[in-house]
């Protein structure tokens, strides 16, 4: 047995990133089919607001859809590779044994699973959350909307998602177990051995903390792009919603809010919590060599702070963006939506509402790595 | 000198009774080996005397710091101090070359001549490599550069040969023995092997978590002198 469910369940990230994409799609892509139906009602008048709507439930859904459904992929690969790496010799026993690639990369399909429960998980909130979105999408002066049913629905938000995803799963295991057992055997990391850089004379000067931090990252940038992408969830979703209030209603204003945070917090831990448990056995060395708290938790965690801070500000320029797209463009013709302009003080409120709960995760880590005992550690092998 | 007295040890809430009140003295500049069948507590017995675990009951006396009253902080400045070690399985860094794995105890004790202990270890060449590529005697000899950068006043090693062939095992171990000759620092080695103990001046021998017998070798031999 290579993977469990267990294992899989264990894809909290994928699963809350395939929850919010598909219940924000499930809504505006319910609602986009049900506008469709009644366009025959709509009057010259309203056909600017019309138009706008069903653009809005497309924009946004293929936005956030495709977003999300990109960093469930990256999530996903990224989780597998993690798990291969720490089960090495344990696979490498298995290819030892005789046990094909493909029978072993076969047993990876069950990361599928945390895709499934994610996407009808949300499907489902989607569905119950639908009257009160419905409600707050419908705009004075355009007909009453109905919620229907589309079975094309569920297909392509659940039944294609996990198979796509298992089928990734699978595929990727196959790539990453195609290297020597040997090699496996004996815990070698790389794939490809590194090409090292001959002009680093000045190489010798780094202190061990900071070639450490620098190693660390260097060997872990999928980390680096989750820590990113938490920020810029954060940064982005935060101030979008609260720019949304004025803009649209305060429902949606809420939502995105909500999706933001969640999603923003689960990265940040997911991506953590990995680079804490990728290290956990060099952590645990230098805390016996003795090396402080302090120092070991700066070492792996400090390198991180700049992408933090450019997933910041990218989610700041990208839901600006976004907002003048939608005010400007999508809903140049409609004359009720209000002038757009960068608002200032959320973005300060963001930014050091950001700064606090980085600092916090931080110190939750740190505490966390307090609790590694350094003799369990070499005790396991 | 290090002291440990009435140390008592157990796990998983006292359902595991590993050390059963040990007292034990070693001397500065002593080489001693503890002694002791597999699961007779020499690890767990190691541990509490480097300041790694704490004790349930009982003192460690090192100098002239109680060790088991200190805090986390203080076990960790002490083990920066004074502390190194050498483990059976490396635990290096496997992220990290050579270099830079000597450099993390070298950077604890200020050394910038770590070179020198790599290539007096003979891995001057391998100085770019990661440990992965290396053999499982020349990844020991890391660990053991590694710990001796750090100029440490005690050097504890837990089955340091436990993984090697007896050339490579009789390399390493003639080697940190010219070493203890030369810089004097206290060495405490964990063994289940009775051929090594001949190496020791002082041996300890162990059995299900209580000291058994003490005695010290007139004559050490040594590591080519040994059986295997
Ligand atoms: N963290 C722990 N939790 C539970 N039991 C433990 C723990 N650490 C050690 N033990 C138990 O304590 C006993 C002694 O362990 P220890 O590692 O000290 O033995 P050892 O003498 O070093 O053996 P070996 O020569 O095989 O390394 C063993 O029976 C082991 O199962
Ligand atoms: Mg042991």
């Amino acid at each position: 047995m290579v993977v469990s469910f267990k294992d899989s369940l264990k894809l909290i990230g994928i699963l809350v990133v395939s929850f919010c994409a598909v219940f924000v799609c499930t809504f505006f892509l319910n609602f986009y089919l049900d506008a469709v139906k009644i366009e025959n009602l709509i009057t010259e008048q309203t056909r600017a607001l019309y138009d706008a709507q069903l653009a809005t439930a497309k924009f946004t859904c293929a936005i956030s859809g495709g977003f999300l459904a990109a960093i469930a992929v990256v999530m996903l690969v990224f989780y597998i590779k993690l798990y291969i790496d720490s089960h090495l010799k344990q696979i490498g026993i298995l290819k030892a044994m005789g046990y094909s690639n493909g029978k072993i990369a076969s047993r990876f399909w069950v990361f599928g699973f945390s895709v499934f429960l994610g996407t009808v998980l949300g499907f489902a909130a989607g569905f119950a959350a639908m009257p009160l979105i419905y409600k707050s999408l419908t705009i004075d002066g355009l007909p009453h909307i109905e919620i229907g049913f589309h079975i094309v629905l569920p297909i392509v938000l659940i039944a294609l998602p996990t198979v796509v995803f298992s089928a990734i799963s699978c595929g990727y295991a196959y790539f990453a177990l195609s290297r020597p057992v040997s090699s496996m055997l004996r815990g070698e990391l790389r794939l490809k051995p590194e090409k090292s850089k001959k002009t680093k004379a000045d190489n010798k000067k780094r202190p061990f903390l900071v070639e450490m931090g620098f190693k660390t990252l260097g060997g872990k940038k999928s980390l680096a792009f989750f820590v990113a992408f938490a920020c810029f969830c954060y940064s982005a979703m935060v101030q979008m919603g609260c720019s949304m209030e004025d803009l649209s209603t305060e429902t949606m204003g809420i939502m995105i809010l909500v999706i933001g945070v969640v999603l923003a917090i689960v990265s940040l831990f997911m991506a953590l919590t990995s680079l804490i448990k990728a290290n956990v056995k060099n952590i645990a060395i230098m805390r016996a060599f003795g090396y402080s708290m302090k120092e070991c938790a700066l070492s792996v965690l400090l390198c991180y702070v700049p992408f933090a801070l450019i997933g910041f500000a990218m989610g700041t320029v990208y839901q600006f963006g976004l907002l003048s797209v939608m005010v400007n463009v999508v809903y140049k013709d409609v004359a009720s939506v209000p002038d757009y302009g960068f608002n200032v003080p959320v973005f300060f409120i963001t930014l050091a509402s950001f700064i606090i709960l980085y600092v916090a995760a931080m110190l939750f880590y740190t505490y966390k790595m307090s609790k590694i005992s350094v003799k369990e550690v070499m005790a396991e092998n | 000198m290090i002291k440990a007295q009435e140390i008592y040890k157990s796990f998983k809430g006292g359902a595991v009774q590993v050390l059963k009140g040990v007292s034990l003295e070693i001397a500065d500049g002593d080489f001693a080996v503890i002694l002791g069948a597999s699961g007779s507590g020499k690890s767990t017995l190691m541990s509490v005397l480097s300041g790694l675990e704490r004790p349930d009951s009982g003192t460690v006396v090192c100098g002239s710091q109680d060790i088991t009253a200190m805090t986390d902080k203080q076990l960790t400045a002490f083990r920066r101090d004074k502390v190194g070690f050498i483990f059976q399985q490396y635990y290096l860094l496997s992220h990290l070359s050579v270099e830079n794995n000597v450099k993390l105890g070298a950077d604890l004790a200020g050394n910038k001549n770590y070179c020198e202990i790599i290539e007096q270890v003979g891995l001057k060449e391998k100085l770019k490599n990661k440990p992965a590529e290396l053999s499982g005697g020349e990844q020991q000899r890391v660990c053991i550069a590694r710990a001796l950068a750090k100029k440490p006043e005690i050097l504890f090693l837990d089955e340091p040969t436990g993984a090697l062939d007896e050339k490579t095992g009789r390399e390493v171990l003639d080697y940190i023995s010219r070493l203890k000759r030369e810089c004097g620092f206290t060495m405490i080695m964990v063994t289940h092997n009775e051929n090594i103990a001949q190496m020791a001046n002082t041996v300890i021998r162990m059995n299900s978590g209580e000291i058994t017998e003490v005695y010290t070798n007139k004559t050490p031999k040594t590591a080519y002198e040994i059986g295997w």
